[in-house]
């Protein structure tokens, strides 16, 4: 449980002089869903798309089941999985094929890729249009046939942007099982969301980003403690570390005139 | 069904090689081409075929032409002749190299997964100038091999040369494929990713008047009965042309011409140095892109990532977002007590227009749609500017009248398709009708009639048109802008759509066709009614000769009829037949305006939906 799957040192990113991600230090063990909340604009998507080797830091380090993401990509990115927020895929492909093209990539061999892409097409309810293009796609099942792709490989560390959006209910509960399958086996998950109610019940461990820094992580129950009101929902948490409790008091009392 | 999950890997798999990577990669694109082919609808296959015929002919036009320039020109002469087309060749290679390593490498919508997976970046940028190259094939083989093959053919060379002409063409093809990919890190830099589908529009659209010149070649040639001498143009040039040996395209000639004179080493040895050059360009090319890449020199396309973003104080913002959302909360209670105010038609009609405008503004796609009428218009501007005559200048102020109506009505036939998937906005707010129907008018009336008032003045001042001309044509270029954007936006309400992948698409064709016939009409009888008022005196003489019609039964005499009928006003007093110009002319235009805005206002009240244009109807593989 207490190896470390993913670190960053001191993480960083700038656009030119400003400042996206500051000084980020994260630690995600193995067997640990951790959520990574914040609101808009605070830096998660470009935090991911660092940890992912998508955008080079401006400095510091991460290490990805320790591989250094810069200096041993390849090693990196074969045990690790991501599913962005927006799911960009081949259009001309059928979703059976870009599961091929995906094992292929990762190096699964044939026979095993054949048939965990059934059972990935049959859990997510795709098996009767697993041989459309996938352009005729609605965004939910795009969002299952990344999904699939995502566990088609053995990822040890997967992460995951705003993963829910899209997703029915019965194929939302569906990924919150599978990721906390995946995390019981061993694996590290992170996800970045919205909803709070998801980190409360899932995550063991959640961050709070602002302003691209890290202004608070741990268990939803240290945070408690942190904030040092008792009992309060992490959407409370949330808005009261996030400084924009205001706000929230300001509607309640609207509502209660 | 029951959830299996394979337990995550402890050690990543055993790395491929560059090889295999590339295959892989390589095999999985020409399946998205292969799929891409099989759901091309068969009318598609029609155009490319009709395309396929119209290029050949083309080709062996040229190659007729350029047959007999070879066999015109003196020995000396053939290489630097060879240099020189292979210099265009180089030059077109660039270009429209440039357009395919910009949308291979940036526009991509693959970019994000393949850079995520296991796969040496290097890989998958060999694989993106694989498809580079296969889009500069067709002008490799126009400039770079078909040029060394008819040189052969000419001086009749034997087998070994085209062995040569085999390389250099390759030589060649590979170095203006290597300069378009250089090139290209210089317009990703540029282009913040945002802009980079008005950036490949605007390549396009140049690309579209580089091949539109191009196909003139063969009318100025016949045009010019034999005075275009190339040959003789070159001739006396030698040391100039000898400056060309320095580049690569000299050295395919040093490299053919030697092939011709039985030197077949010498001429290996000018192909092995192109073959050299070409490789170092590519490995500086692929080096620095993915340098470029991995230090976010160049940004993926997808995501913010090199949107240029603005410091900002943060504490300054949330408390001014603070203040506002008192304010309007404080405001909606205030209303809640009091009435909800109606909404005011006026402010509804310009914030449509208003709308509409900032996208025109922002769009840069937009502006495309302007130039074509500006480049059509210098077009017939500098013809008669070459060959002015009294009769040329009528011509052209009727050609500028005909654009305006036209460019008017295609303009506003964009209008509702511009909604595209956000079309259930306008539909959903409390306006529909009038607001929004005036709103769309306004922003496509608007742009179109400045141009088009500037082209039309301005035109008629630079061609000595007189005064009073002048601005009645001025005046008659509103009244037309304005009739024939209702009967546009009559269209495009009734027949908008979208589709995601062209969003410059946004009317159907037949739509568009019906458009232009009704435009013609509206012009046609607009024509007759204004004969009233200003009577052709060419006309007038011709219908004085007329015998007066006797009427019979059948379709001949009642067409002659009706049309002797029609002409009869025309001998009328001026008073009176100056008045049926105005009541007819007024009559006829507020018929149709007022005709097409009302059907139009009637669509937009009862809500008009935005056609989703896919192919997903016809995407089973099975």
């Amino acid at each position: 449980m207490e190896r470390v799957l993913i670190r960053t040192n001191r993480l960083s990113k700038r656009y030119g002089s400003v400042p996206v991600v500051n000084d980020l230090n994260l630690e995600v063990r193995r067997g640990e869903i951790f959520g990574f909340l914040g609101p808009n604009g605070a830096g998660k998507t470009t935090t991911i798309k660092m940890l992912t080797g998508l955008l080079d830091p401006s400095e510091g380090e991460i290490s990805i089941c320790d591989y250094d993401i810069r200096r041993q990509p390849t090693q990196a990115k074969a045990l690790m999985a991501y599913v962005p927020d927006q799911p960009k895929l081949y259009n001309k492909l059928s979703a059976r094929e870009f599961l091929n093209l995906i094992s292929a990539l990762y190096r699964v061999p044939k026979g095993i890729a054949k048939e965990r892409a059934e059972q990935l097409l049959g859990m997510f309810g795709l098996m009767e249009r697993a041989d459309e293009l996938l352009e005729g796609y609605s965004h939910g099942m795009r969002q299952k046939v990344v999904l699939a792709g995502a566990l088609i490989h053995q990822p040890k560390v997967i992460l995951l942007d705003e993963p829910t959006v899209g997703l029915d209910p019965a194929s939302a509960r569906l990924l919150k099982d599978i990721l906390q399958e995946m995390a019981r086996q061993g694996a590290a998950v992170f996800v970045s969301t919205h909803i709070l109610e998801i980190a409360e019940r899932m995550c063991h461990r959640v961050g709070i980003l602002k302003d691209g820094s890290l202004i608070a992580q741990g268990s939803p129950e240290e945070l408690r403690q942190k904030v040092g009101h008792g009992g309060e929902s992490l959407e409370d948490i949330f808005l009261e570390l996030t400084g924009v409790r205001e706000n929230a008091e300001l509607i309640k009392s609207l509502e209660e005139e | 069904m029951k959830m299996i999950i394979p337990p995550p890997l402890d050690t990543p798999p055993a790395e491929k090689s560059f090889v295999q990577d590339f295959v892989l990669l390589l095999t999985n694109q020409l399946r998205v081409t292969l799929n891409t082919l099989k759901h091309q609808r068969k009318r598609t296959f029609i155009g490319m075929g009709i395309l396929m015929i119209v290029f050949l002919s083309f080709l062996i036009s040229m190659g007729a032409v350029s047959y007999g320039m070879l066999k015109s020109m003196q020995p000396e002469t053939v290489q630097g002749f060879l240099s020189l087309f292979f210099l265009v060749g180089l030059a077109s290679q660039i270009f429209f190299g440039l357009t395919a390593a910009f949308a291979a490498l940036y526009m991509s919508e693959d970019l994000e997964l393949l850079f995520m997976a296991p796969v040496p970046l290097r890989v998958v940028f060999a694989v993106k100038t694989v498809s580079v190259l296969m889009s500069n094939f067709l002008v490799a083989v126009l400039f770079a091999f078909l040029p060394g093959v008819f040189c052969g053919l000419l001086f009749e060379a034997k087998a070994s040369y085209y062995l040569l002409v085999f390389l250099s063409g390759c030589g060649l093809w590979l170095t203006g494929t290597a300069l378009a990919e250089l090139l290209n890190l210089l317009v990703m830099r540029i282009v913040p990713p945002h802009r980079s589908k008005e950036a490949v529009g605007l390549m396009g659209a140049l690309a579209g008047v580089l091949i539109a010149l191009v196909f003139q070649i063969p009318g100025m040639m016949l045009g010019s009965q034999g005075k275009l001498d190339i040959g003789a143009m070159l001739a006396g040039k030698e040391q100039l042309l000898g400056v060309m040996n320095f580049f690569p395209s000299g050295w395919a000639s040093l490299a053919l011409t030697s092939g011709i004179s039985d030197s077949f080493a010498a001429g290996l040895g000018w192909n092995l140095l192109i073959l050299i050059f070409s490789a170092f360009l590519f490995l500086i090319a692929l080096i620095l892109l993915e340098r470029g890449f991995r230090q976010g020199f160049i940004s993926i396309s997808q995501g913010d990532g090199g949107r240029r973003r603005k410091k900002r104080s943060v504490s300054s913002v949330d408390t001014t977002n603070r203040q506002q959302e008192k304010i309007f909360f404080e405001t909606v209670g205030q209303d809640q007590e009091t009435v909800v105010l109606p909404a005011s038609r006026r402010a509804g009609m310009w914030a449509v227009a208003k709308k509409d405008l900032l996208s025109l503004k922002r769009d840069t796609r937009e502006w495309f749609g302007y130039l074509i009428p500006l480049i059509i218009m210098a077009f017939f501007v500098v013809q008669f500017l070459f060959n002015a005559s009294a009769s040329s200048v009528s011509s052209l102020v009727m050609v500028l009248i005909m654009y305006t109506i036209m460019f008017s009505g295609n303009l506003a036939l964009q209008a509702f398709g511009r909604e595209g998937e956000s079309d259930w906005l306008l539909n959903s707010v409390p306006l529909a009708g009038w607001p929004v129907v005036w709103g769309k008018l306004t922003a496509a009336v608007l742009p179109t009639l400045l141009l088009m008032e500037a082209l039309l003045v301005g035109t008629s001042l630079a061609v000595g048109v007189s005064t009073s001309l002048t601005l009645i044509l001025a005046l008659a270029a509103i009244f037309l802008s304005l009739g024939s954007s209702a009967i546009g936006l009559y269209y495009s309400i009734k027949n908008c759509r979208y589709n995601p992948d062209k969003p410059q698409m946004r009317i159907s064709p037949s739509a568009s066709l019906m458009m232009y016939l009704i435009n013609f009409c509206f012009i046609l009888i607009l024509g007759l009614s204004l004969c009233y008022l200003f009577p052709p005196a060419e006309l007038v003489s011709a219908l004085r000769m007329l015998p007066p019609a006797t009427f019979e039964w059948n379709v001949q005499s009642g067409l002659l009829g009706g049309l002797y009928f029609l002409s009869r006003p025309l001998f009328w007093p001026v008073l009176f037949r100056i008045s049926l110009g105005i009541l007819l002319t007024g009559g006829l235009w507020s018929l149709i305006f007022f005709g097409f805005m009302a059907a139009t206002v009637r669509q937009s009240r009862k809500g008009f939906r935005v056609e989703l244009v896919t192919t997903s109807s016809k995407n089973r593989l099975r």
